[in-house]
């Protein structure tokens, strides 16, 4: 299973919700070929968020606990490709 | 990423490029034939004109020329926020206090065309160790030196008006960090956030080819105008009737010499919730006789604005809002009574 944490502004700036949403189209498209991607939310304002990233730049996305884009919106194509590049898990 | 024939890449760079290299020599342009992108109505332009005709008339005056300044500005904007490698931010922000503060002024107003990266930025300084001093000093110099508004006080107002705002902000900002960082309840906050420290081993930022980086670059451009330029129009709709109805009297009593220093530096703040407006604005008080010091102090009133300090004191605070509220209030009036001074005019 993967696990992408799209991280933006709460409340979501448009940036951040086209993000969320690119990465919930990915999800779904993956879903499709059997691949079982989990997509939540996280405030980049948060310390929790800030103390395990350290990302500053919104919208940004971690793909299994690592940080693959920050500060611009990736589309969903973008997003399904870093995820196949993991490989099988 | 996209998977794209390496020819088409690259027609497809040259076409972007080519764009960015147009609005640059347009700009250019513009200087060596000495036009003015700012608008050139004055108000005794605006009498016998209908009234429905007024905002018109305006905008089409500053449109006419000012589409190349405001072009310029957004394009700028977008491409610099693209291009600048922002894992200089990551690497110094937690480096400590003179690395804090150098970051937090010199580089962070570069990201800040956009709330989306202002208040992330903002508690990221805190959290991540800088403290709350740099962190105040982000807040305060981001809203007042980023490229858009730089550019804009510039072409619509003046130069000189633009670098004297962005030396009196720099030193407010310095002073209000550091202040806020010795007082008790700056202290405090800071405490409560000290142990976190950013894990930076989880990033490996996806690279992107150029041709994709330049559209990214003008669709961030794009996102921006349409934030700010309906506010822009609905400000030069205003200024419209401002300069064809206040009378001249009135702005010459009211905001110039000392009390006009005063009453521009309350003024200002609280006006500008939306950015950019206070530039079309000052320029509108401007031609009917606001004093060049009362402008400074007008245009400096920014970094207090209400939404802005909404924002912060949920991170920070209202104790800290408040003590750099009042801070940034006294630079205000001071710069401008110091401008006035300067030029001789008050």
């Amino acid at each position: 299973m993967v696990l992408v944490e799209v991280m933006g502004v709460d409340p979501p700036c448009k940036r951040c919700a086209t993000t969320q949403k690119n990465a919930e189209d990915a999800a779904s498209r993956l879903g499709k070929e059997g691949i079982e991607v989990t997509v939540s939310k996280l405030d980049i304002s948060a310390k929790d968020t800030i103390s395990k990233y350290g990302v500053i730049l919104s919208p940004a996305i971690a793909v299994n606990g690592k940080v693959r884009v920050a500060g611009r919106i990736p589309s969903p194509d973008e997003i399904m490709k870093i995820i196949k590049q993991l490989g099988p898990s | 990423m996209e998977n794209l024939n390496p020819k088409v890449r690259s027609l497809r760079t040259t076409v972007l490029v080519a764009f960015v290299a147009a609005v640059f020599a347009a700009l250019v342009h513009s200087r060596i034939m000495a036009y003015s992108l700012a608008p050139t109505m004055k108000p005794a332009d605006f009498h016998g004109l209908p009234i429905w005709y007024i905002p018109l008339a305006y905008i089409w005056d500053y449109l006419s020329h000012g589409w190349i300044c405001l072009l310029f500005a957004f394009v700028t904007a977008g491409v610099i926020y693209e291009f600048i490698p922002k894992d200089i931010i990551n690497r110094y922000m937690s480096s400590g206090k003179a690395s804090g503060y150098a970051l937090g002024v010199g580089v962070a107003p570069f990201f800040t065309v956009c709330s989306c990266t202002m208040i992330p930025l903002f508690s990221g300084i805190l959290y991540a160790g800088a403290g709350i001093g740099p962190a105040i000093s982000f807040l305060l110099m981001a809203p007042a030196a980023n490229i858009l508004t730089i550019l804009l006080t510039g072409e619509i107002i003046s130069w000189q008006i633009a670098v004297v705002r962005i030396f009196t902000s720099l030193a407010t900002a310095l002073v209000a960090g550091i202040i806020i960082s010795h007082t008790p309840w700056g202290r405090e906050i800071e405490n409560e956030h000290k142990s976190n420290s950013p894990g930076n081993a989880s990033t490996s930022i996806e690279k992107l080819p150029l041709d994709e980086k330049m559209i990214s670059a003008l669709k961030f451009s794009w996102y921006l105008g349409r934030q700010i330029l309906p506010f822009f129009f609905a400000g030069l709709i205003v200024v419209s009737y401002v300069e064809a109805f206040l009378p001249e009297r009135l702005v010459v009593g009211y905001l110039t010499g000392v009390q006009g220093i005063l009453l521009a530096s309350v003024v200002g703040g609280p006006l500008y919730t939306p950015t950019l407006v206070e530039i079309v604005l000052g320029r509108g008080l401007l031609n009917l006789g606001m004093s060049q010091a009362a402008l400074l102090s007008w245009l400096m009133g920014q970094p207090y604005d209400i939404p802005n300090m909404m924002a912060a004191s949920k991170i920070a605070r209202w104790r800290v809002v408040a003590s750099y509220a009042l801070i940034a209030w006294a630079f205000s009036v001071f710069s401008g009574l110091g401008y006035g001074v300067v030029i001789g005019k008050l």
